[in-house]
């Protein structure tokens, strides 16, 4: 047991479950192994702590540990962009790290084995302050650990590398385990376990059934399990109960609801146009078109290509127009006044960035004004992607204000075009009787007969509009004869460089063999298995879903200036299992939950001393690393070694959606126009004075209760507890979104209309069936809202909480009944007025608690 | 330590003492003890990203009421004196200023339009304003007026963003986002930044505004409404007693630690602290907006009225934040785009109520910062995003009023308190107030010198994003040391 160097319990199986989750040890457990936590430990712990820099044993290895500092530290002067270049010196290509300096073709930056005689070694390492690099005014620095690395490469050859992410991932070997310590269930674990020796650690035990089985529901379809199917998996003692668990959430339609979530970041989805005005567009049939297609397993490279080209491929089908969606997403301009070429230039530099982003990982949106100054990208190259998205018959500007701007396409119900030609004919025949009207008169403004059927007019060309509006979606289309695409100087509209044809960077490997040089070889180039990023950006995304940060933690950026993955070989791995996987995205995401990594426990545990400094591996602040850390959430508080599962605050739409499903309020209906659940009045009417969405107006009923996916989303004034919860703005593509944990979502929870309603529900629940006593009712509450029962002590200060809220609202059934009145739906009316309101409020600190709004 | 490392330190000294009593006691009284333990830690050093923080070098300014005025107000009409520009009025403008120019509405050769107002000179400086402008006349000598103001954005939203993130597009973190991240804010019952608009609209660039960017959403600004709740969210559902509200708080969080003890997420404990600021905030907020309570004479002194949304309650209520630590206030009002297509764009009607409206409050929160000795240590900044052609725009060929395009080649500013220089005026344009001659502050430069008055170094102050660090002004900006005391 000595060698173990982390002290735990052993995994029990039937272990009480509030004991299986405990963390704590027993004192006797404790001082088995001289470890006991005293006071005078953690002063000796101090005395024991080391600062090492990154693995001083195993040889550099240049893109890990040398590339990361030449990016940030000397690129900027010394990299890919010529306008800053100094001293013509380049040290993001090879030739410029080994060849002759161009100004001193007698010297070299860095000659292997000879830090002596390495120039760039002797600058930065040199006391002088005119000769140091990074010069002081650049305000960048290097630190004694980082010139000693520079030193050790050197000494051991100075190795160079081309970015690992623009280089093909190879599929890696799987390291072998010899006496492994914990489950292997699949290759994840394989790359997991291997690292976690090396840092001397072992994985957590299994999280018990009933957090798995909400951990795995919340993850895969938005909605908690219920006590139903908890119970069921509970009693289910077969090999495979979690596996047909797996199976049964990925066939769920939620499923389709909860991938779509990020990606409507991804695509700055919105149902209104943003800038001033803001107007209302309708582009909910591509997103449901995302939801079905994810729901149907459409392959990824299909889904991309449908989204990307879908218009260019044979005989496209109506889904597939309507997938091209994803590119009009953007926000249009409709205000007055404004040029409307610049802001065409600006939709088609949105779709490159938008584009190079979510499928790409890179920031190619910098090279718009200037080359990139990280990434081997010049700014004609950006010009050149542009060209494959500067085809698209439109004006820049929303010429008609309200509604969809062309190109879109047209998709009336058979009842609505019953509708539209109703209101053709009759505006004919109005259009014939104000002619008529208006003939006879000089000025038919002054003539009541031709006014009154211009008005006639007027109002059903109104409303034919609005129809037809109403049953387009926004697609892309090419031009027949495409545009002219220019390299624009400083990325401004009017300020046109040399003409450039559509192409791709130098940088990233060319067009598949027969691919066609317009967007849909654009989108071929993009799934094929030989682009070095697509595979590794998805894999790296889907693995923050469920382990809340990437194995790259920059999920936004794999460039030049990318953080060093945690785990480069399973990211390689991952991404070339997709690709084996034919893009399968559900084989995918079901292999990854099914990883015995993904089932452990999130549970903090305390380890031994010495594995501390290991840590800094993974790059943590030096500060962490001098404390007496002893417990997992310590030496790894991002969990980047994956020793346990993480615990993680449900996405804002989950947060709402699971208050919904767990007081019974829920409306399941997939897909159609977008809702208006509660807001807080005159939010609507703060922002613009112009534009037809003022004056926010409720739903009634259904709309209430869906899914916050299907949530009107008003780009200049969204949902304002999705925003405290971090949706993004939707201005443009967000592929990141930030976790946190603020005042405004506590009250929000606490007070908004919907959780004060769904609260009620619950509680309604409760009384109707929940049982006959308040232990039996807070049982029932506490298991739908956190997929367990409470223990004692949990429960004894609920009932006790229940109890004094009662005796309260006996006395006041005026404050009761208030209570009661919040939401739309009606109160069951059978049920006591004060016993109800009792056990609203205990409800409502059921949903509020940390466990119920976290995934763990 | 940078601000970033600074919050980690912290949260780990109280991670490291709350494993010290939560893990070393043991049996049943490690429960209360650990209770005990974070209690006094809330108090003494909160794992909170809003603590405050030490500035990189001693600040002269220890909070900031930044007044926009969206739209852009008329330099030409308000500040900047051009008596070559009234008498050069209705004359073409001549081609060497149009040369390369474009405008946002003026089509074809506008003409020249001279200022129809008087202008005065006050105070011992001497400082030449117009005179609608009569009660800031009687502060002249505690500002700063700076008449060389530039930007690049010609654009209401994208001059506003670059103004107030230091980019014109949208994403990136506001000041206060950027000061709350780097030196936190000294009322844990408040946000730290607040945001109060009037006008009866937003200004054009929306919440990004006061937006977060890249950095945690917890240094986004929170509006302060007029109407509803102050704070979203922040009143009880009905039938509800503080009482009830304290003890189904304190049920929620004896349930939180039980789930702290048992899991160890440090997470846990930020959620408890997260509720109790929650709760304070329902305590601190009504008594922050209750204006009423001040005595007349402030009332007369800010032309306020109570229970009316107004610009100068928002002034009001703007020393009210600060006086309670706020640590960044921005104040929009809406109305000051005199394009002259209408009356209320008028630069003769239309700004003139503007001014009537605005005036008299802004007068009086400098005086009465000065009354209570918080001006020394709080910055005033009155702006808008860009400023007005010295021609008329004319967009509709109506006679009957006059008006002035956007305008981003020069335009004026004034600061006040917080170390910066009183009774000055800044830099100058030329004779026609098209061009900056002398001394120019472009916007980053502004920028760089709040935060330089703040004790922060606008090179230092960054944050990582897309593998890049990221910081208010760009990659430009010099500190304005004439403007600083």
């Amino acid at each position: 047991m000595k060698n173990e160097a982390e002290i735990r319990r052993p995994k029990v199986e039937g272990r009480r479950k509030s004991e299986d989750r405990n963390p704590k040890l027993e004192s006797n457990g404790f001082s088995a192994f001289g470890f006991r936590p005293s006071f005078g430990l953690r002063v000796s712990a101090f005395g024991l702590v080391l600062v090492t820099s990154i693995a001083s044993a195993s040889p550099i290895n240049f893109n890990r540990d040398i590339r990361p500092i030449l990016s940030d530290r000397c690129f900027a002067c010394h990299g890919p962009e010529p306008a800053k270049r100094q001293a013509g010196l380049r040290l993001d290509l090879e030739e410029g790290v080994h060849g002759p300096l161009p100004k001193h073709p007698d010297l070299r930056a860095f000659v292997p084995g000879k830090p002596a005689q390495s120039r760039a070694y002797q600058r930065i390492t040199s006391a002088n302050p005119d000769e140091q690099m990074p010069p002081a005014k650049s305000n960048l620095k290097l630190n004694d650990a980082e010139k000693a690395l520079f030193k050790r490469w050197i000494e051991e050859g100075a190795k160079w590398q081309p970015h690992w992410a623009f280089v093909k991932p190879e599929r890696p070997a799987l390291p072998e385990i010899r006496n492994p310590r914990s489950e292997i269930r699949n290759p994840i674990d394989n790359f997991i376990a291997v690292r976690l020796a090396e840092e001397q650690l072992s994985p957590s035990p299994e999280a018990d059934k009933a957090t798995l089985l909400r951990r795995v529901s919340l993850d895969l379809t938005g909605i908690p399990p219920t006590p139903a199917e908890v119970d069921a998996f509970l009693a289910d003692k077969s090999t495979d109960a979690y596996e047909r668990a797996v199976d049964r959430l990925l066939a769920s339609p939620r499923y389709g609801e909860q991938m779509a979530l990020r990606w409507l970041d991804y695509a700055r989805y919105a149902d209104s146009h943003g800038y001033q005005a803001d107007w209302e567009r309708f582009m909910w049939r591509w997103r449901d078109w995302v939801v079905g297609a994810f729901n149907a397993n459409l392959p990824f490279d299909q889904f991309t290509i449908e989204q990307l080209a879908g218009d260019l491929l044979p005989n496209p089908t109506v889904g597939q127009r309507i997938a091209t969606g994803f590119n009009r997403n953007h926000r249009i301009n409709t205000e007055g006044g404004i040029i409307a070429e610049e802001w065409r230039v600006e939709t088609v530099v949105d779709r490159v960035d938008t584009t190079s982003a979510v499928w790409l990982g890179l920031t190619m949106g910098c090279a718009r004004c200037h080359d990139h100054k990280y990434d081997p990208f010049t700014q004609k190259e950006y010009y050149r992607l542009a060209a494959f998205f500067n085809n698209v018959d439109e004006t820049g500007i929303g010429d008609e204000k309200l509604g969809n701007v062309r190109p879109v396409l047209k998709l009336p119900a058979p009842e609505q075009q019953k509708r539209l030609d109703e209101l053709a004919a009759q505006i004919k025949e109005a259009e014939a009787k104000y002619n008529e009207a208006a003939k006879a008169k000089a000025d038919p403004k002054k003539d009541k007969a031709a006014q009154k059927a211009k008005q006639e007019l007027d109002k059903l060309q109104a409303e034919h509009r609005l129809l037809d509006m109403r049953t387009s979606t926004m697609v892309m289309e090419e031009l027949p004869q495409p545009r002219d695409t220019f390299l624009l100087i400083r990325g401004q509209y009017d300020k046109r460089g040399e003409k450039v044809d559509a192409g791709l960077p130098a940088a990233l490997p060319p067009m598949p063999a027969g691919a066609p040089t317009n967007r849909l070889g654009l989108a071929q180039w993009i799934v094929d298995p030989a682009n070095p990023l697509t595979a590794r950006v998805l894999a790296n995304r889907l693995w923050e879903k469920f382990f809340g940060a990437g194995l790259v933690k920059t999920t936004e950026n794999l460039g030049s200036q990318a953080e060093w993955p945690s785990h480069p070989e399973l990211l390689d791995w991952l991404a070339t299992e997709l690709v084996r996987l034919k893009w399968d995205l559900k084989a995918f995401q079901k292999m990854i939950v099914m990883s015995a990594t993904y089932r452990q426990s999130s549970c903090d545990r305390l380890v031994a001393a010495d594995v501390r400094r290991r840590a800094s591996a993974v790059g943590q602040a030096d500060s962490l690393l001098t404390s007496a850390a002893t417990s997992l959430y310590e030496i790894d508080p991002e969990n980047r070694l994956l020793a346990r599962a993480p615990r993680l605050r449900l996405p804002a739409e989950t947060v709402r959606d699971q208050a919904l499903a767990v007081s019974g309020l829920l409306v399941e209906k997939l897909g159609g126009p977008s809702v208006k659940p509660y807001m807080p009045a005159g939010l609507w009417d703060e922002v613009n004075v112009y534009g037809n969405l003022r004056v926010y107006v409720a739903d009634k009923g259904e709309g209430l209760y869906r899914r916050t996916l299907y949530t009107f989303y008003k780009r200049t004034a969204a949902p304002p507890d999705s925003l405290m919860f971090d949706v993004p703005g939707r201005e443009i593509c967000a592929v990141k979104r930030s976790r946190t944990n603020t005042p405004l979502q506590a009250l929000a929870l606490l007070n908004e209309i919907t959780y004060v309603e769904a609260a009620r529900a619950l509680a309604e629940r409760m009384l109707a069936e929940g049982g006959a006593t308040p232990a039996e009712r807070i049982n029932f509450a506490f298991r739908r809202a956190a997929g367990r029962v409470p223990n004692e002590a949990e429960a004894k200060l609920l009932r006790a909480g229940f109890e004094r809220q009662l005796e309260r609202f006996r006395k006041n059934g005026d404050a009761a009944t208030k209570l009661l009145s919040v939401g739309e739906m009606k109160r069951n009316e059978k049920l006591d007025v004060a016993e109800l309101a009792a056990a609203t409020m205990t409800a409502r600190v059921i949903l509020n608690l940390d466990e119920t709004v976290t995934r763990q | 330590m940078n601000p970033e490392q600074h919050i980690l330190a912290e949260r780990l000294k109280v991670i490291t003492r709350r494993h010290f009593f939560a893990r070393c006691a043991s049996g049943i009284g490690s429960l209360a003890l650990a209770s005990l333990a974070n209690r006094s830690l809330l108090a003494a050093a909160p794992a909170n990203p809003l603590a405050p923080k030490p500035s990189h070098f001693p600040a002269r300014a220890k909070r900031i009421i930044f007044f926009h005025m969206a739209g852009g107000p008329s330099q030409l009409d308000l500040f900047d004196y051009k008596p070559a520009l009234i008498k050069l009025s209705g004359q073409e403008c001549p081609e060497s200023y149009r040369k390369g120019e474009r405008f946002a509405f003026i089509k074809g050769i506008p003409k020249l339009l001279g200022t129809p107002h008087a202008f005065a000179r006050h105070g011992q400086c001497g400082a030449e304003l117009s005179c609608m402008l009569p009660h800031l006349a009687t502060v002249v000598d505690d500002i700063a007026i700076v008449k060389s103001m530039h930007t690049t954005q010609f654009n209401h939203a994208p001059a506003q963003l670059f103004m107030h993130t230091g980019s014109p597009l949208m994403g990136r973190p506001s000041m206060g986002a950027w000061l709350t991240y780097g030196l936190g804010t000294e009322n844990q019952d408040l946000p730290g930044f607040v945001v109060l608009a009037s006008g009866g609209k937003a200004p054009d660039g929306g919440s990004s505004l006061w937006g977060s960017g890249f950095v945690p959403t917890v240094y986004q600004g929170v509006q302060c409404r007029s109407q509803g709740d102050p704070v979203l969210y922040v009143s009880n559902p009905p039938g509800f007693t503080p009482a009830d509200r304290r003890r189904s708080l304190d049920t929620l969080n004896a349930l939180n630690r039980m789930q702290l003890d048992e899991i160890g997420d440090p997470e846990t404990l930020t959620r408890i602290e997260q509720y109790e600021l929650a709760y304070r905030m329902q305590t601190s907020v009504p008594e922050l907006m209750e204006i009423a309570k001040e005595p007349p004479a402030i009332h007369e002194l800010y032309g306020t009225e109570p229970g009316k949304a107004s610009f100068a309650n928002n002034c009001l209520l703007a020393r009210r934040l600060i006086e309670r630590g706020v640590r960044f206030v921005s104040l929009f009002d809406w109305g000051w785009d005199s394009h002259g297509t209408a009356k209320n764009t008028d630069i003769r009607s239309g700004l003139q109520a503007q001014c009537d409206n605005t005036d008299r409050a802004c007068a009086a929160l400098v005086k009465d910062l000065k009354q209570r000795g918080l001006l020394d240590d709080t910055l005033i900044v009155w702006g808008g995003e860009f400023g007005r052609t010295p021609m008329n725009e004319d967009r509709h060929k109506n006679p009957a009023f006059i008006g002035r395009d956007h305008h981003p080649h020069a335009f004026t500013m004034w600061l006040a308190g917080g170390g910066i220089r009183p009774g000055i005026t800044y830099g100058a344009t030329d004779e026609i107030g098209y061009r900056v001659v002398e001394n120019p502050v472009h916007v980053h430069d502004l920028q760089a010198t709040i935060l330089h008055l703040m004790g922060l170094d606008h090179t230092k102050l960054t944050y990582r994003f897309q593998g890049r660090d990221f910081r208010l002004t760009d990659v430009a900006g010099h500190v304005v040391k004439e403007l600083l005391a």
